[in-house]
Formats: structure tokens, sequence, C-alpha cells
């Protein structure tokens, strides 16, 4: 029974005053800081776009036109962007997706030998920032010296100095980036294989059907929805993507969408244009906001398909018969090239002084002088120093955010559902926010307003923050869904007011995520380049850039054992972080 | 004392507005223990939160001995925080990442002898060896008494409990239905308990108030309730019940007299429901305890005597149930296990006027 409730009761006004309190100040901060981080930046970049500006900042110019857009989609310089990103995006997924969903399946579904191993080992590239995975597969690829091409014309007796493989090609840049979505894909699909019924399958094998055609008629149908999301998920992943095509098509001048703001921007020649830059930026957004919609979409309507029923058994192994052996080979042969020789490569060029192929010769030059020399100077200490820094305040800020933000997302709908949903919608769009976009945008904001921060490392931090937030506030909103609710309202019976209920029950008890958050955000942070790229200066040069600059200057070796450095961190913070939470977990059973 | 007037909470759903409680006021008195009653979404759980103050009403009033908690008049909302109030959650809530140690010594932050004060309680709830015990290492039945210990550690003036006990198996239940109470006893705490089993309110209350739809059916003492409902509502929710149509000779009688009724069955003795509103038109209620089966064809007929055969007999092990047909009714008996009737043999049954009220029909609600 349903009685309509008469408004302007009493009730109402009670509310606003007794509320009135420290959660609610929090409220506010939060809402404030989260609108701030995310919109202000989003609004400069869509201003910047519809104002002319022949060699000056956006807010010189006092026009407003389209003309930065008509510029974009008729001058014939940029025409070529349009389609090198297209190209590059089908054929990056042409190459990554079948990958992941080949190793997914025979991971996952059939009986590989030796398939655990596989399955860890296939996920190592991801720690590798994907900046030394491409420098790493130059060194493979190259024309004149990769060692691939090396190798291969010795063998063809091949006089020529160059091919028979060039990584300076579109071709080559999809085959990085494509390899570069297979462990992520992965991940992906195979959880979804996970997932699935395996009585749906049975049935069909009840009916007479064989392997095959189960696995084409039944299997793969089910799967659609699920890949068809993988698939949206990772065109944004590639529009996106700035350090494959960024050092790949530098020295081809290939340029695709993210990388061509970031030229617009540092100009070898000539002035910044920054008009055009806020126009591919705004073109780029739009782009990744409607993939992200059609994304939100399928996975919103995905559990109307009988695949996930959390039912405790696991699907059937199949069983490959004759094709048992040449499956694990496949498998180890993938480990073996993709995801060892480039980082044994990446080792050999750190101790090189000098990039040579491996050969007798050059093993006799082999020297660890630069893991040495890289401490004397200065600017490689900096950025040290301002990456750890960078890493540790981003993952601070960020989580501290991500906690608060969750809470009033899933703590608060009772009481203020329509701001809970803002905060939920404002915190996930940095998500459809490609990293350089938000580099550029904060240019724009922090030379028009008088925050003094740019040129510091706050502006970086900023930025980090922003894009990963979306990540962070989703990963706690689902941990903190799984804290019954009761347990934070004993703690306000027991006379805890609510900052100290959030601190003394809430935090505790979502620490094992927030852990995994800010490790995940830190070692992000670390790795992250295009954002870093678009907003360091001399003083606050991260090791990401520094690498990139030692490789635009030709200095390979030194980007070799920089990177071999970084990936070092990573792995250390990875470490720690694991260490921590099972220390945790240990402590609590 | 908890006093609750014209209570009024309504939820945002995805349709308008969804009352969950419409004017539900009782007064419970000081070292009493009151039972809400009634099945799931009846607002008995909403009401108790109203006075925890975890939901905030629309209207009426909330007082804890003469102190305001809510008034929607006057504008007051006392956060749960600062109501002294311990509560007992239906997943017990023990925070899993402290010991019962410092789960019970909680509420006692910021104040004097906290460890004297903590040992004195787990001891009572003999719970004092396991102190350092993590929260997930404990049966249900110690979650239940930490969650108990920590309620009410404070020294609170009200304890609320919302179906602590439906966590439990069957066997567990029971032990710790009494300990409850006993516990309630010692400490002399005014105490709400909500839940839906009729057993356990019947068994632990001084009062108990039946709930229906947001509304306060029918209050009182366990035993009035039952065997005395004051509506027909009542009569039916709580137990088991027979109802046959009947008709009131005379109809004059006020509530709580005796009147003969006319029915199927033939003549009853009964007595006016309390609160009977004349009516010719009524139904006769007596509950399958009371029914005394006569499984022999010697004895005289006469008022307050029925006859049929026996349809069905179902045995439970302390009791049995038996079905009986007369006519277009079925009556519903429960008998002693060493008295089962056999299957369609024809009976007599007897039930006392003083178990017989009659409600008037279609009134009384």
């Amino acid at each position: 029974m349903s009685v309509a409730v008469e408004s302007g009761n009493p009730a109402v006004r009670i509310r606003t005053r007794a509320q009135f309190s420290t959660r609610s100040v929090v409220l506010v901060l939060t809402t404030g800081i989260v609108s701030y981080l995310v919109l202000v930046p989003l609004i400069m970049l869509l201003y910047a776009s519809v104002k002319s500006t022949e060699d000056k900042l956006p807010f010189e110019s006092t026009a407003t036109t389209l003309g930065n857009y008509v510029a974009v989609f008729t001058s014939p310089a940029t025409l070529p962007i349009f389609l090198n990103t297209f190209i590059f995006t089908i054929g990056s997924l042409a190459v990554g997706l079948p990958t992941a969903i080949l190793l997914a399946w025979l991971l996952e579904r059939t009986a590989t030998p030796t398939r655990a191993w596989i399955a860890n080992l296939i996920l190592v590239p991801m720690t590798i920032p994907s900046l030394l995975s491409a420098i790493a597969w130059i060194q493979l690829l190259d024309p004149r010296i990769g060692l691939v091409n090396v190798i291969l014309r010795g063998v063809m007796g091949s006089d020529s100095d160059t091919g028979p493989f060039d990584i300076y090609t579109l071709t080559g840049m999809c085959f990085v980036q494509g390899m570069r979505l297979v462990p992520s894909a992965y991940l992906m699909i195979a959880a979804s294989f996970r997932a699935m019924d395996p009585s749906l399958e049975e049935q069909s094998a009840m009916a007479g059907q064989n392997t095959a055609r189960t696995t084409l008629r039944i299997t793969l149908p089910i799967m659609r929805p699920a890949l068809l999301a993988a698939l949206i998920y990772f065109i944004i992943v590639v529009i996106e993507s700035f350090d494959i095509p960024g050092l790949l098509g530098f020295t081809a001048r290939i340029r695709v969408l993210s990388t061509a703001i970031y030229w617009a921007t540092h100009s070898e020649v000539g002035l910044p244009d920054y008009g055009l830059a806020s126009a591919l930026g705004a073109i780029i957004l739009f782009a990744a906001l409607i993939l992200m919609w059609i994304y939100w979409r399928l996975t919103l309507h995905q559990e109307r398909f009988a695949t996930i029923t959390g039912k405790g058994y696991r699907p059937r192994q199949i069983n490959l018969g004759p094709w048992t052996v040449p499956a694990a080979l496949f498998c180890w042969i993938y480990v073996f090239v993709v995801v060892l020789l480039p980082f044994v490569m990446l080792l050999w060029t750190s101790i090189q002084p000098f990039y040579a192929p491996p050969s007798a010769e050059s093993l006799r030059r082999a020297t660890l002088e630069g893991y040495l020399n890289i401490w004397h100077d200065g600017s490689i200490v900096r950025a040290l120093s301002n990456t750890l820094v960078l890493a540790l305040a981003t993952s601070a800020a960020t989580i501290l955010l991500a906690v608060l933000v969750s809470w009033f997302v899933v703590r608060q709908p009772r009481t203020g559902g329509s701001i809970a949903n803002y905060l939920a919608t404002v915190s996930f769009l940095p998500q459809c926010v490609p990293s350089i976009v938000i580099g550029l945008a904060l240019i724009f904001v922090y030379v028009r307003f008088p925050i003094p921060i740019y040129g510091t490392l706050w502006i970086i931090a900023l930025a980090m923050t922003t894009r990963y937030l979306a990540f962070s506030s989703r990963a706690t909103t689902a941990s903190l869904i799984q804290v019954h609710g009761e347990l934070e309202e004993a703690s306000q019976m027991a006379g805890a007011p609510w900052l100290r209920t959030l601190r003394r029950i809430t935090m505790p008890l979502l620490a094992p995520a927030m852990i995994n958050v800010f490790f995940w955000v830190a070692v992000h942070a670390m790795q992250e380049l295009s954002m870093a790229l678009m907003l360091y200066t001399p003083d606050t040069v991260m090791i990401s850039t520094m690498i990139w600059s030692m490789w635009q200057n030709g200095r390979t070796a030194d980007a070799a054992v920089l990177g071999v450095v970084l990936i070092l961190l990573s792995a250390l913070l990875l470490l720690g972080a694991q260490a921590v939470v099972s220390r945790r977990s240990a402590r609590l059973s | 004392m908890i006093r609750v007037q014209n209570l009024e909470k309504t939820f945002a759903g995805a349709k308008g507005d969804v009352r969950a409680l419409c004017g539900v006021s009782f007064e419970v008195r000081k070292g009493e223990l009151f039972t809400l009653l009634g099945p799931s979404g009846c607002g008995k759980t909403t009401t108790l939160r109203c006075i925890a103050g975890l939901e905030q009403p629309v209207r009426g009033e909330i007082s804890i001995d003469d102190r305001t908690m809510y008034s929607a008049a006057k504008g007051i909302f006392i956060p749960p925080e600062k109501r002294r109030i311990g509560m007992v959650f239906q997943s017990y809530a023990i925070w899993p990442h402290l010991t019962v140690f410092q789960n019970v010594a909680y509420p006692l932050a910021g104040q004097d002898r906290v460890a004297d004060r903590v040992m004195a309680i787990l001891e009572r709830l003999t719970l004092a060896h396991l102190a350092d015990r993590l929260a997930p290492n404990l049966s249900g039945g110690q979650q239940q008494r930490v969650a108990l210990a920590r309620a009410l550690v404070a020294q609170p003036e009200v304890l609320l409990l919302d179906e602590p006990l439906s966590n439990l198996d069957a066997k567990l239940r029971e032990q710790m239905r009494s300990e409850l109470r006993s516990v309630q006893e010692s400490f002399q705490i005014t105490t709400v308990y909500v839940t839906h089993d009729q057993e356990e309110a019947l068994a632990l209350s001084d009062c108990v108030g039946l709930m229906h739809e947001g509304a306060l059916l029918e209050l009182g003492e366990p035993r009035d309730l039952y065997l005395q409902p004051a509506r027909r509502m009542t009569a039916a929710f709580l137990g088991a019940a027979n109802f046959i149509a009947a008709t009131v000779e005379r109809h004059r009688e006020t509530a709580g007299e005796a009147l003969t009724v006319t029915t199927p069955l033939g003549v009853f003795a009964a007595r006016a429901s309390k609160e009977w509103e004349p009516s010719l038109p009524a139904e006769l209620f007596f509950r399958p305890e009371y029914v005394d089966v006569i499984d022999n064809d010697s004895i005289q007929e006469g008022t307050n005597y029925g006859t049929g055969t026996v349809e069905r007999v179902t045995f439970l092990g302390n009791s049995a149930d038996v079905l009986i047909r007369s006519g277009e009714l079925l009556i519903k008996a429960r008998v002693h296990p060493s008295r089962l009737p056999a299957v369609h043999k024809k009976i007599k049954f007897f039930v006392a006027p003083d178990h017989c009220t009659v409600f008037p029909a279609n009134g009384g609600g």
C-alpha cells in the first residue's frame, strides 16, 4: 500500500539542519574537488577549440570560430591522421584480439600441457611500460640493425643492408600495439570463458554435435556480448595509446590522433598550434565518449545472457588429441618471442656502451657502466626522485578521493540520491578522456588560472589523479558494496561520529582494496608518458619523459638502462603490494 | 521508557514515495522487553531503525526517558551516535579486523577503566577466554554474544535487537533465547526486540506489538494477544485458527460479554471480542489446541459440541493435526499424539466457551 505524501511537511526542514555535519562538509568538498578535476579541464578544452589562435594561447583571442574544426577536416596535413588512426586501430585489434582469444581458449578450455605456467608468463609484459616494449621491439625489428633482421639476412644470404622487416611502418605499429593488448585482453576473455555455464555446451554435446561444431555454434555465440564489449573497450585503448605510435611513428612520420596532438603543441619547427591541438583533442574525446557509452550499454545488458551463473563447477576441458603438441608449441613460441625476447633485448642493450646486435665481439664490450653512470647524472637523479614523489603523491590523493567518492556513491543514495549519481558519473568520466587530452586541457587551465602550479610536479600529479580516479573509485566502490552497511551502523550506535567510523571501521575494512589501488596507481603514474610529456619542464622531468628524450637524441643504451631501472622499480612496488596484502591476510586469519 | 507517537516514514521508490510506517504509536515501560512481531516488510525493522536514529521518520515523535530523540513538530533529530542506545544487528556486525576485546571496547572510547568494564561484561557473557580472538574465528552463538556485550558495555538506556536469533540453528536459538532473556532481566534494560518468529515473541516478551503493512495492529501481553485477540487479524496472524460464520442471537452485547451464536456446527456459547461492535452476522473463532476430539459414541450432545468425520491426520511428533470435515466446513484440531483418531471415522468435538471468541463479521478488521 502506498499513500501519496504531501510535500512541504516539517521534516524537510529538519533534514537540512540535522545533517549539517562533518559528513555534509566532506560531501561538498569531495563533490567540489571531483567536479573541478574532471569538468574544468574538459570545458577549457572545448572553449579553446572554438577560439581562433594564430600563434596565440586560446584566451588571448576573442573571436569564436569553428575554423579549427574546419581546418582539421579539410587540411591535407591532417586528413592522413584520421586514416592512420583508423588503420592503426583496426590493425592492432586484428593482431591482438584473435591472439588473445586463441590463447584464452587454449589455456582455459583445453587440456594444453603446462598451461598454468603459460598463463602466468603471458601477464608479465603488463609490468613493462609500453614505451619500453616499443624500444625493445625496435631493437628486434629495426630494418637495419634489428636482431631478427640481421639474423634473417644472414640465414637468407641477403646482401641488402635492410629488411626483410621494417618496424617503422603502420604494419609494424599495429604489430607492436597488438601484442601490447594481448595480456589485458587475455585476462578479460579468459574471465568470461571461465564464467560460462558448461551445461550449455553439454546440452549441445548431448544433441549429438561434435566439439568443433559446439565451439562454433554454441560457445562463441554465447560469448559474443563479452567479446563485443572487449572489442569496444580495446578500440578506446588503442585510440588513446600514445607511447607506441609516438615512438615508432616519430621515425616514420606516421601520425595518429594522439601523437598529432603532441606534435601540434611540441612542433619541431614553428610555434605550437593550440587551436589545432584542442580541435583534435575534442574529436578524440567525443569518439572515446561515444565508444564508452556503447561499451556501457553492452555491459549493462550482459547479465541477460546466461553465461555467468556463479555455480561452482569448472567448464569441461577439451582434449585436443593430435593437436595437443602444436597447441603447446604455439603457446611457448608466443611466450618466447613476445614475452621473453623483448625483455632480454632491453637488458642486452642496457649493458652495451652503444647499440650493437649480439655477437662475440659485442659481448666483449658488455659492461655495467651504464648502471653506475646514471647516478652521476644530476638530471637522472632528479627524474628518479621526481617520479617517486609523483607516484606516491598521486596514489595518496587518488585513493583518498576514491574512498570518499565511493562512500557517498554506495552509502548516500537513500538521502542524497542525485548527488550520489552525479558523483558516480563524473568520477567515471575520466575513463573516456585520453591521457594526452587531459595533459593538453591542463595546459589551458593553469596557464589561464592564477594558481601557480604550472611547471611544477603538482600539475602532473593533478592530471594523473584525474585520470586514475575513474579506475580507483570503481575499484573501491566494488569492494565497499561488499562491506555490510550494518558494520558501519554498529559503529554509529556505539557512539562514533561519522569521521571516526570512516577511519576506524570503513577504511580498515577496505584496506585490501585500498592497498591494491594505491600500488596500481603508483605503478601507472611511474610509467605514464603522455600526460608527463605534455606538462613537464626541465625541473619536473620524469623517468618516462627522460627515456623519451634520450630515445629522440639517439641515446639508446642510456634509455635502456633507465628503462630497466623503471621496470625494477615497478616490480619492487608490485612485490611490496603483494607482501603488504598477504601479511594483512595472514594476520586476519 | 520509550515513547513512540504517530510515527510515519516513507521511502523513495521507483514510482514515487512508498509509505513504510503509517502512524505507529506505543510505549515501552522501563525495564520491559517489548517485541515488534510481523512478517517481513511490515515495518518492524523500520520502526526499530527509527528509534535507533538510523532512519529519519517524516512525522511523529520519539522520546526516551523524556529526552526527545525525534520530533517533526519541534524540528529535533538526535543523530544515532548521541542517543546512548545499544543495538544488536541481524548480521551481528562484528568488526572482522578487531579482536573480541577491541570490538567490545569500541563504545568506551575515551572513557575510564575500559579494560575492567570490558572484561566484566565478557565474563558475564562467558566470553572472557575469547578476548584476543578475531571476530571471523567465532561461532555463530559466540558472535551473537559479542554483539550483545558490545551493545551493553556502555550501559545504554535502551537496547535494540534486530532479529538477533535468525542466523542461528534451531537448537542454539532456543538456548540463546533464554540467555538473552536472563541477561535482559539482570540488566533491567528497556528493550525493543524485532522478530518474525511468533514462538520467540511469545516466549520472550513482556509485551508484543503485532505489525502489519506499516501499522501496529494490536499490542498486549503474549497470553492475552494469543488467547483473547481483540481483532480478527491478530487471531489470523498468530498461530492457527478456525473461523466459522455465525449469527448472533441477541445483538446488544458489549465487548467481552458472554453471548450465544448459531453456526452450521450447532449452537455455541462464546464471548464477544474485546473490540466488539454489535452486529448480527459474526464469526466464531477458536484455536485448534482447544478443540477436544471425542473419539467415542456415547457422550452427550448440546451447546459447544460439533460432529464430523476425520478427513486427515498429520503426525508431528509431540502432537498431531487432525482435519475434521463437518458438512462444507473443515475444522482444524490439534491433539495429543497418544490420542490419534482413525481416518474417516465419525467423531464429536467440544470447544469450551472460554476459548470461543466472536468477532463481528466484516467489522473489527
